[in-house]
């Protein structure tokens, strides 16, 4: 480990759509340009919270919830994220639904997509080594500050302060659902009722809104969500039960 | 259990009650274990969904011993109070070592097991009853005492063992080293922010 001083980069943390984001860059560019590329994801983000956010009365999403907005009035971004849901809706047998608690909610998706949008920009603006954590969903591209794969941690689904698996990559979507931060707020939208047999789901891809809606689907699916995981060929998955069993792909990217 | 009842009752009451514990110190240290397991039991896996994590009492695979090991300080000077109350100086000492006794009995069991209420796990599924045997800081083993019976579970369960192509069953782990980030659920809880500040503060 480097000491604080001499590392290369910028990290910042702001609390943004009701969770944290934690931004490290991790090129040697001039500070000042460092700053700029921070500002823009932070600013995106924010953005993103004021267009998509459900808990704001004047979003877009809650105004076009209402029928305030029409379709074709609709910002490229909402319907953007309104077709991707829709996709998501067939690819998981309707266990991801946007409309599960009744009103339109595409959080499950959103966070995810604005990570990996923030991602896409850095890459694209010339900050090819870079991390993004929307709220626990995690963006690696390019190596860490060390110049190694980046390293991300798996909270252990009974311990805030661990971890329980160890991933190693310098190009992953990484997305974990769980039922130990909000309790069972994943409803199984066939039945309307609160999902089980799964404690904590992560999928490992390469788009970090398709993953985090896979793993909020899996979960929904409870314990047959292992083998809908198991059968996807682009993305790789690691479960913990309710009974405090691991399951995971052979090709997940684990590191010790 | 009466006993224990009686023993609860007559703490709150305080010095009325000294009476009865001078008489029963296995009823005081059942009394005082009572808080300890409890709080330890809601952690059972897929238990109450609402239970913080971060509460480290709430925590089957942490250091839940230890804090019940220190939790059974505050029940030295219990005994301490009582017997300063009292005239026999003898019943002092007498009570002192059932005090420690229990600090010292918690460190020593290294294993213990822990039973989950039962849960239901959703309609149609049926209830769940977890027990986890802990030692040290690790699950060790895990046991289900009660499983959902017929219906679709039992299709799900047997598709997941016959069919699955990864590697699984075995009892999550703790594992941390030298990391950049930490992937989760989604929180807004102060635990969250914690374990975040921990990443970062490891990473850097």
């Amino acid at each position: 480990m480097p000491p604080a001083l001499t590392r290369p980069g910028l990290c910042r943390v702001e609390q943004i759509m009701g969770t944290t984001i934690t931004l490290d860059l991790a090129d040697d560019l001039p500070p000042a340009r460092l700053r700029e590329l921070a500002d823009d994801v932070f600013a995106w983000m924010r953005e993103v919270d004021g267009r998509f956010s459900t808990y704001k009365p004047d979003s877009e999403v809650c105004r076009f919830d209402r029928g305030e907005v029409l379709l074709s009035e609709a910002s490229a971004d909402l319907r953007f994220v309104l077709e991707a849901c829709a996709d998501l809706w067939g690819a998981t047998d309707g266990f991801f639904d946007a409309y599960a608690t009744g009103r339109l909610d595409p959080s499950g998706f959103v966070k995810g997509w604005a990570a990996q949008v923030a991602s896409d920009r850095l890459l694209a603006a010339g900050a090819a080594n870079h991390c993004v954590n929307a709220g626990g969903d995690v963006r690696v591209r390019g190596f860490s500050p060390t110049g190694e794969p980046w390293r991300i941690g798996i909270r252990h689904p009974w311990d805030a302060m661990a971890t329980c698996m160890v991933l190693a990559g310098t190009d992953l979507a990484v997305a974990t659902s769980g039922v130990y931060e909000r309790g069972r707020h994943v409803l199984d939208p066939r039945r309307g009722a609160p999902a089980g047999g799964l404690r904590s789901v992560t999928v490992v891809g390469s788009d970090l809104g398709v993953a985090d809606a896979y793993a909020t689907a899996a979960l929904a699916m409870g314990a047959a969500g292992i083998g809908w995981l198991d059968r996807l060929t682009d993305h790789t998955h690691a479960v913990v039960t309710d009974d405090a069993r691991q399951f995971h792909s052979t090709a997940l990217p684990l590191t010790v | 259990m009466r006993r224990a009842l009686f023993a609860i009752t007559g703490l709150a009451a305080s010095t009325t009650a000294l009476v009865v514990l001078k008489g029963s110190p296995g009823a005081t240290q059942v009394a005082q274990n009572l808080p300890t397991a409890q709080p330890v039991n809601p952690s059972g896996p897929g238990v109450d969904p609402s239970a913080d994590p971060a509460a480290p009492a709430a925590d089957p695979t942490g250091a839940a011993p230890k804090p019940s090991g220190t939790a059974d300080a505050p029940t030295s000077p219990k005994p301490t109070k009582s017997s300063t109350t009292r005239p026999s100086g003898t019943k002092t000492t007498a009570k002192a070592p059932t005090a420690p006794k229990t600090t010292t009995k918690a460190p020593q069991s290294t294993t213990r097991r822990v039973t989950g209420p039962t849960v239901d796990t959703a309609e149609d599924y049926g209830y769940v009853q977890v027990q986890i045997v802990v030692s040290g800081n690790k699950i060790i083993d895990a046991v289900t005492l009660s499983l959902p019976s017929g219906g679709e579970s039992d299709i799900h369960s047997g598709d997941v063992r016959n069919k699955y192509n990864g590697t699984g069953g075995e009892v999550v782990q703790k594992q941390s080293a030298n990391l950049n980030t930490v992937s989760g659920a989604t929180a807004t809880s102060n635990a969250y922010k914690q374990s975040l500040r921990a990443a970062i503060e490891q990473a850097f």
